[in-house]
């Protein structure tokens, strides 16, 4: 028996040395460097905590962190939210909506195509002169002039979080309906007895038993939010315009290690991210599990 | 049996894994899978037709590997470092060759065999200039010059200005104030000069260019590059351009077309007069976007001379098979036979006199109504100085290009929006000395 042991470790060596060499090391050596002056050429010397103490009190970042955060935001509430209510009227059991799946399927379809296409296209809707969306918009007469929507901070932003919303809500929309099919008919049907009404349903019912795959989304979402980078990179100059406003954490990383050449401070930047990312995932645990423990004590 | 199946099993396993590893490594590692003799990175296709002549001359097989520019330093880098994989030849392009002829990535040419020192009165002396590293030796040479001029339609030129001639509108945009005063003339008429006011921005320096960064590694904002910030608000406020930004779909559709711009408050339908490109310009911008109106254009001079791009191509320091790597770099910028016919078919503006010298007689082109676009090119690229390009600059001219529009849309004084650019530049260049305001 004790022999037999032995095998298993030839089956999972194929794992442990391909994430030995590509995530372990390269992990380990950008906390190397971030303690040094690495330029990405000639020799790294050593400079201490220097390039974490320029961290902390580098306005720079915490703009990117700032935006980072109000651009996850928008994106997620009006995602979650159109989600939720797609969702709500697709499982209702009263409505019976057919065509299930090609919804499903249209819904899903922002998200496999590639971000630069979708840079690509929201460059030329939201052209300012000739884009289509300010075309629409004057001829219905909603507004005189055209918006300039990508050179103003504050609509750049939500243009970036629409679009974000655009691609994610569908991905959102299929992992909540299958939550809901998950759920017991019996609560619906034992509800629709009662007498409750849809808004009674879906608060009542849908949305606390939904709550593990809710968590699910927002932390996954979180994570993916906090390394939001290729949208703002490539639907602007790459360098987070107007007025700074798209530069997100990891936008920041990316050039200060790869335009500025500054690999050094990029690797103590990109340990500033991870140590944020570990928190707002920590503070998240921590309701999903207690969250857990009051449903326990209802139960 | 079992024991020996699932023995058997994960070593396929672990094989497989390991397999996949030295696979791909031999097929780009110096040593080589399919004999091949030369390889060659490139971020633009244009190579490909050169190798090929090439590779029939000297019957060996070269392998191009083309990287697209944004991913190009990214990806070169490391393989240059480590030198895995690592290409025989590579190219370098205007925006980061002075960080690659210092780093030592490319072999002293130098040195003999290659004594490229004594070809330097054959080049255009900005272009020899530019592939050398900061000890004076040639790491890096071009086949081409990139100067800069004014492409402008000849057809409003007439109507406006009385003339088409080249040498006669040049006159009129020979100092910033000519520029505006043709401006002023072309919008009393409803046209618009430029397609926006970051046209302008080569201009920027005047006639006394000085680097962005000097050697005591101080941050130079010389007036003159303050002044060009007040130019371009003036270009905007004063309605000069048709607010198409580079690059923008407004932008390649005004070469064509009229388009539309506000003004007072009305929407009208305007053409632009000139565009600010340099030599590659003409071919892959202008002529891939421009249908109706061929042959109604012509090139003349801005108020300064200038050069934007340009490929530099080099021999690696690590290579194996240097000979043949010099072999196709010589041919590239030194061949007569190869460069005159490479002249003809692309229009490329070289940099190798004996060739252009020999072709610059008889050269025109109908996309510019017959217009020898060679000569005058050749002309801009003598009046460049070299010497103050800094591996800073394409960084920070896109910060100050930042700082200028940020002005220029009235977002911010021009107080602040230079501190913003200071800061910025310091926060990019922590080694950089920025004035303190």
């Amino acid at each position: 028996m004790k022999n037999l042991n032995r095998y298993g470790y030839f089956f999972i060596a194929p794992f442990w040395l391909v994430f030995l060499v590509f995530s372990i090391y390269p992990v380990a050596l950008t906390f190397y460097y971030s303690f040094t002056n690495y330029t990405g050429s000639g020799t790294a010397e050593v400079v201490g905590l220097a390039n974490y103490t320029r961290l902390l009190t580098d306005s720079f970042f915490v703009q990117a962190f700032v935006n980072t955060l109000k651009i996850w935001g928008i994106n997620f509430a009006l995602q979650m939210g159109l989600a939720l209510i797609l969702a709500a009227i697709f499982s209702d059991m009263r409505l019976k909506m057919k065509g299930q799946s090609f919804f499903r399927a249209i819904f899903y379809l922002p998200n496999l195509i590639t971000v630069s296409s979708v840079a690509l296209l929201f460059g030329i809707l939201l052209d300012w002169q000739h884009g289509s969306l300010n075309v629409v918009l004057m001829n219905l007469g909603l507004i005189s002039d055209p918006i300039n929507w990508l050179n103003e901070p504050a609509t750049a932003q939500i243009s970036v979080s629409l679009i974000l919303t655009w691609m994610w809500f569908g991905h959102s929309f299929i992992v909540i309906m299958a939550g809901i099919s998950g759920i017991s008919t019996d609560y619906f049907e034992a509800a629709l007895i009662d007498g409750a009404n849809r808004w009674q349903t879906l608060v009542s019912i849908t949305l606390p038993l939904l709550k593990p795959i809710l968590l699910y989304i927002m932390i996954t979402s979180l994570i993916g939010g906090l390394q939001l980078f290729d949208l703002p990179m490539l639907i602007t100059d790459g360098i987070g315009s107007p007025d700074g406003s798209l530069n997100t954490m990891v936008l920041y990383l990316y050039n200060q290690a790869f335009k500025y050449n500054n690999y050094g401070y990029a690797s103590a930047v990109a340990y500033g991210l991870f140590i944020i990312t570990v928190i707002f995932s920590a503070v998240v645990f921590r309701s999903m599990y207690s969250s857990e423990r009051k449903q326990a004590r209802q139960v | 049996m079992k024991k020996t199946l699932s023995m058997f099993l994960s070593l396929v396993l672990l094989v497989g894994v390991l397999a996949g590893c030295s696979g791909s490594q031999s097929a780009n590692g110096s040593k080589g899978g399919k004999d091949i003799d030369l390889r060659i990175w490139s971020f633009t296709d244009e190579l490909k037709k050169p190798i090929k002549k090439f590779e029939e001359k000297n019957g060996v097989k070269v392998e191009l590997t083309i990287v697209p520019i944004a991913d190009y330093p990214t990806k070169l880098r490391p393989v240059l470092e480590s030198g895995v994989g690592a290409p025989d030849v590579f190219t370098g392009e205007l925006a980061f060759i002075k960080q690659w002829v210092d780093a030592g990535y490319w072999e002293d040419l130098s040195k003999s065999p290659y004594d490229a020192e004594k070809l330097s009165d054959q080049y255009i002396p900005y272009v020899f200039d530019m592939g050398k590293d900061k000890d004076g030796k040639v790491r890096a040479l071009s086949w081409q010059t990139t100067p800069g001029g004014v492409y402008y339609k000849r057809s409003i030129a007439k109507e406006v200005l009385g003339t088409d001639d080249p040498a006669e509108v040049g006159k009129m945009m020979s100092s910033m104030d000519s520029v505006f005063a043709t401006a002023e003339k072309l919008k009393a008429k409803g046209y618009r000069m430029f397609p926006d006011e970051g046209a302008i921005r080569w201009f920027a320096q005047g006639d006394a260019p000085e680097p962005w960064v000097n050697d005591k590694n101080e941050l130079q904002l010389t007036d003159r590059k303050v002044e060009f910030m007040d130019y371009a608000k003036e270009m905007k406020t004063k309605g000069y351009t048709a607010n198409a930004a580079e690059w923008s779909p407004s932008w390649f559709e005004s070469m064509d077309k009229a388009v539309k711009v506000k003004e007072n408050g009305k929407t009208v339908e305007t053409n632009v007069f000139s565009y600010v490109l340099p030599t590659w310009g003409l071919h892959s911008v202008l002529k891939t976007n421009v249908k109706k109106s061929t042959g109604d254009w012509a090139v003349t001079s801005g108020p300064s001379p200038y050069f934007w791009g340009g490929s530099w191509l080099g021999v690696y320091s690590k290579s194996k098979n240097k000979e043949l790597a010099y072999d196709f770099v010589k041919m590239m910028t030194q061949d007569k036979d190869f460069l005159k016919d490479w002249a003809k078919e692309t229009g490329d503006v070289l940099s190798y006199l004996p060739v252009t010298d020999e072709i610059k007689g008889d050269f025109k082109d109908e996309f510019l109504g017959g217009q020898n676009n060679y000569q005058f090119f050749l002309d801009q690229a003598q009046n460049i100085k070299p010497g103050i390009v800094t591996k800073y600059d394409q960084q920070l001219d896109t910060l100050y290009g930042n700082a200028v529009k940020q002005y220029t849309d009235g977002k911010k004084s021009k107080d602040d929006a230079i501190k913003e650019f200071y800061m910025k530049a310091k926060n990019a260049y922590p080694d950089l000395t920025v004035p303190n305001k």
